[in-house]
């Protein structure tokens, strides 16, 4: 009864959206069941920020940004919810709504719900503190809406920390409703690791992606390298859902732990990318000749040998360019994608000694950065920066708006962005609108 | 487990602590309560000496509550870590996953986590040989900053205290003391004190009689194992028993090489098939510093313990890899290798190690030898 229920939603969403072209993300990377758009000025950014031992409170916190050029407060933090201690503060997403955002930490498994009816003063509304008991999975991290749902892929279990995990459907409430394991071995041969989640709604299909085990993502980076037989336990696959059933039908090997999934969103396309952190490649993947999903390799980032560790990517919703970020020399890289089996870097700025995350504007003509990558794994020292820089972006060139210190301020590490904006705000377009307007 | 200097000196307090309370208690309840359990007459497999009067005979209930603790998340202060995090049973409770065990928010521990069975027969504790009691060696995790990071032991015992699935169960196996800083570790000890590997085809072939327990390259092993590689003048083997120990502490040139001689190429795996290299020193330009770790030295202030570390018993070792106090060495037969080189000789290295110019085949035999130590594997049950 309860998987009919859930099955339910998710076919009367398709149906919503049939006929319509897929609604794929916002800004860029968002679910596409999502109901509402961010397609004009974005007035805030929620950052959710890793407390650092030694540093102001030390707590996790989400802290909140005026972005909105004109404000009195423009670049300058209006908010911040501590939620208690450390946990490894990692990634957020919002609920189909908009009106929740669910927050996540990879170590201690909590799950913070946040209510953003005012998005400047965003309030904890609720706290999940049994992921772990319930589903046996570790590290909630990706957050991704369904009509009514949220699919939260982990990382890791409690057996024994390594990378074999799975997803858990919870409710909008934030009620634990079921799982499913990750394929591993048997026919399809997977390796049983998750990492992202990527759903193309026409095509009725999830991507998933693979990293590794809280044994490895807790560790200090330095000593993982060091340690040949750790180095082995990171994902190579990526696995094709049939989204209805979430029922995995295939695996493909994408060896270098794939992280980040982003479809195409141009209405119609049937493709993604995904970039490997290890091997530092892009990949492609989309439906061959024969309608199968294939894999391939199709672009080298910055010099493999050197580890440059590819991180986010964001891709523009006119689907001509996708941003990399690159850990290790905090670095972004501007791909052209106009012809996806052959990239082609065309620009790259440094942001710091280190950067990790990127957002950018529907329009993309704003795009912001953030350092952290996960705490252990960002630098030390004073090459540990941790800021968020807000740019400008006119296609030739980025131009810092503003830059904002976590450390100065003392806020902690830069994690994961969303864009909000006032509910009456005329930034916000329905989904159906804005994304008819790409096929124009 | 292991902890880190810092938690090390915070551990030696927290024994010191211990001590105090015991003083106070009076650890004899303890055994007396045990003695009162209907106890179960423990089983010793073949090829094990029969184990210490406390724990030759060990009531289910005592050993269920401590497999109970043993197993539990909550017990950490953040409730991720547990006993068995680090000392998984699939891996023989020892850890595969990775060289150094990974702690409270992921903190680099300075060693491998031993194996854990057959504990109950150990003089000492910790690579180091820090502890000399099982029944108070699981508070030094439990309260280490690298490790469980709980605050005190008085938290942990309010915290076990309202817990719903604790005070009971204590109660009735611990009728006088209850929830205590004695029973607490009392249960986790007894716990382990039923982990016992033995009844291997070695034992068989051994002790038992059973001539084709082993095949002709084993038996040959077994050979270069007591003779020319001399493996057994440290990993003892006895008449009637074995635990492939001296419970004593060598440098074997291990913990020198990684305090003097950290400057080699390390090859990355970065996907099946595909590999970088980098220096140590590049490595180190993003990567936390590595703790220096000097051994027993640490707790004796003895030279002669400089970079010197407890003898491990070699049974279910196929099962414990990575090898090594810091996990250092992948393999057997990269340990093998390491030995029959003449390991990392200097000055303070233990006068039985000589290089063994061992041959390929002779390498093999060993190796051979060395997978049929394999006990019988019993797997623990329980909530």
């Amino acid at each position: 009864m309860r998987r009919t229920l859930i099955l339910g939603a998710c076919a009367a969403a398709l149906l919503l959206g049939g006929g319509l072209p897929a609604a794929k993300a916002d800004e860029t990377c968002n679910s596409p069941f999502t109901t509402a758009l961010i397609n004009g000025q974005e007035e805030f950014l929620h950052v959710w920020t890793l407390g650092m031992p030694g540093l102001g409170d030390e707590s996790d916190k989400l802290v909140t940004i005026d972005v909105e050029p004109g404000s009195a407060n423009f670049g300058k933090v209006i908010s911040s919810v501590s939620v208690g201690g450390r946990g490894e503060a990692h990634h957020t997403g919002f609920t189909d709504d908009r009106r929740f955002l669910w927050a996540g930490r990879l170590d201690d498994n909590k799950i913070f719900i946040f209510d953003l009816q005012d998005p400047a003063k965003p309030k904890l509304h609720k706290t999940i503190s049994d992921f772990s008991e319930v589903t046996g999975y570790v590290g909630p991290h990706t957050f991704y809406a369904m009509p009514g749902r949220m699919v939260v892929q982990a990382l890791s279990n409690v057996k024994d920390h390594t990378g074999v995990t799975g997803i858990a459907l919870y409710s909008n409430q934030g009620d634990f409703i079921e799982k499913h394991d990750m394929p591993k071995g048997g026919e399809l041969g997977g390796d049983g690791y998750g990492y992202d989640i990527g759903i193309n709604p026409n095509e009725n299909v999830m991507l998933t992606s693979s990293f590794t085990g809280w044994t490895n993502y807790m560790m200090d980076l330095g000593t993982l390298v060091k340690d040949a037989e750790a180095m082995k336990n990171f994902g190579n696959t990526m696995a094709v859902w049939d989204v209805k059933s979430m029922k995995p039908k295939k695996v493909l090997d994408v060896p270098g732990a794939p992280l980040e999934i982003r479809w195409s969103l141009r209405p119609g396309d049937d493709w993604a990318f995904t970039a490997t952190a290890l091997t530092s490649k892009l990949w492609l993947v989309r439906k061959d000749a024969k309608g199968e999903w294939v894999a391939k390799d199709v672009a080298t980032i910055g010099d493999p040998a050197k580890i440059p560790l590819p991180v986010d990517i964001s891709i523009s919703s006119d689907r001509q360019h996708l941003w990399v970020n690159t850990f290790m020399d905090g670095t972004s890289r501007l791909f052209d994608i106009s012809n996806p089996e052959a990239p082609k870097q065309v620009y790259s700025k440094k942001m710091g000694n280190q950067v990790n995350m990127v957002s950018q504007s529907w329009d993309g003509k704003r795009v912001y950065f953030t350092t952290s990558l996960v705490a252990n794994w960002d630098k030390k020292g004073d090459e540990n920066d941790q800021f968020l820089k807000a740019f400008t972006w006119d296609g030739k060139e980025l131009k810092e708006q503003f830059k904002v210190d976590f450390i100065a301020e003392k806020l902690g590490r830069a994690h994961h962005m969303k864009f909000s904006a006032r509910p009456n705000s005329k930034a916000i377009g329905s989904t159906k609108e804005v994304y008819q307007s790409l096929l124009n | 487990m292991h902890s880190s200097l810092k938690a090390a000196t915070a551990a030696i307090g927290s024994t010191l602590l211990v001590a105090v309370l015991l003083a106070v208690v009076d650890l004899g309840n303890v055994a007396a309560e045990a003695g009162e359990d209907r106890g179960v007459i423990q089983q010793v497999p073949l090829g094990l000496p029969s184990l210490p009067a406390r724990y030759a005979t060990l009531s289910a209930e005592k050993v269920a509550l401590g497999r109970k603790l043993f197993f539990d998340r909550r017990l950490s202060f953040n409730n991720t870590l547990s006993c068995a995090m680090c000392h998984l049973e699939q891996d023989a409770f020892a850890s595969t996953q990775s060289k150094k065990s990974i702690g409270m928010e992921g903190r680099t521990l300075k060693r491998n986590a031993p194996s854990l069975l057959n504990v109950v027969y150990q003089k000492t504790f910790f690579h180091d040989g820090r502890e000399t009691h099982l029944d108070l060696q699981s508070w030094l995790p439990i309260l280490a900053f690298d490790e469980m990071a709980n605050p005190s032991m008085g938290y942990v015992l309010d915290h076990i205290e309202k817990l719903d699935d604790y005070p009971a169960r204590f109660q009735s196996v611990y009728p006088r003391q209850g929830i205590a800083v004695q029973t607490v570790a009392d249960a986790i000890a007894s716990f382990e004190a039923t982990l016992l590997s033995g009844n291997s085809r070695f034992d068989k072939w051994h002790y038992g009689g059973q001539q084709d327990a082993l095949n002709d390259v084993e038996k040959k092993g077994y050979d270069i194992f007591t003779g020319k590689g001399r493996c057994n003048s440290c990993h003892l083997i006895g008449k009637t028993t074995a635990l492939f120990t001296d419970h004593q502490f060598h440098n074997t040139g291990i913990g020198y090489r990684a305090s003097m001689l950290d400057d080699h190429i390390y090859v990355i795996p970065l996907a099946p098939g595909i590999e970088t290299r980098m220096s140590a020193k590049e490595i180190d330009g993003f990567g936390e510093k590595t703790q220096n770790d000097i051994g027993r030295f640490e707790i004796t202030h003895k030279e002669s313990d400089r970079w010197a570390y407890k003898t491990p018993g070699l049974r279910d070792v196929s099962r414990t890899a990575p090898y090594m106090h810091d996990g250092s060495i992948a393999t057997l037969e990269d340990v093998v290798d390491y030995y029959s080189s003449g390991a990392a000789a200097q000055n303070g290295t233990s006068p039985n190690l000589t290089k063994l110019n061992l041959t390929a085949s002779e390498k093999v035999a060993l190796v051979a030898f060395l997978k049929s130590l394999d006990g019988d594997d019993q797997k623990t049950t329980g909530d």
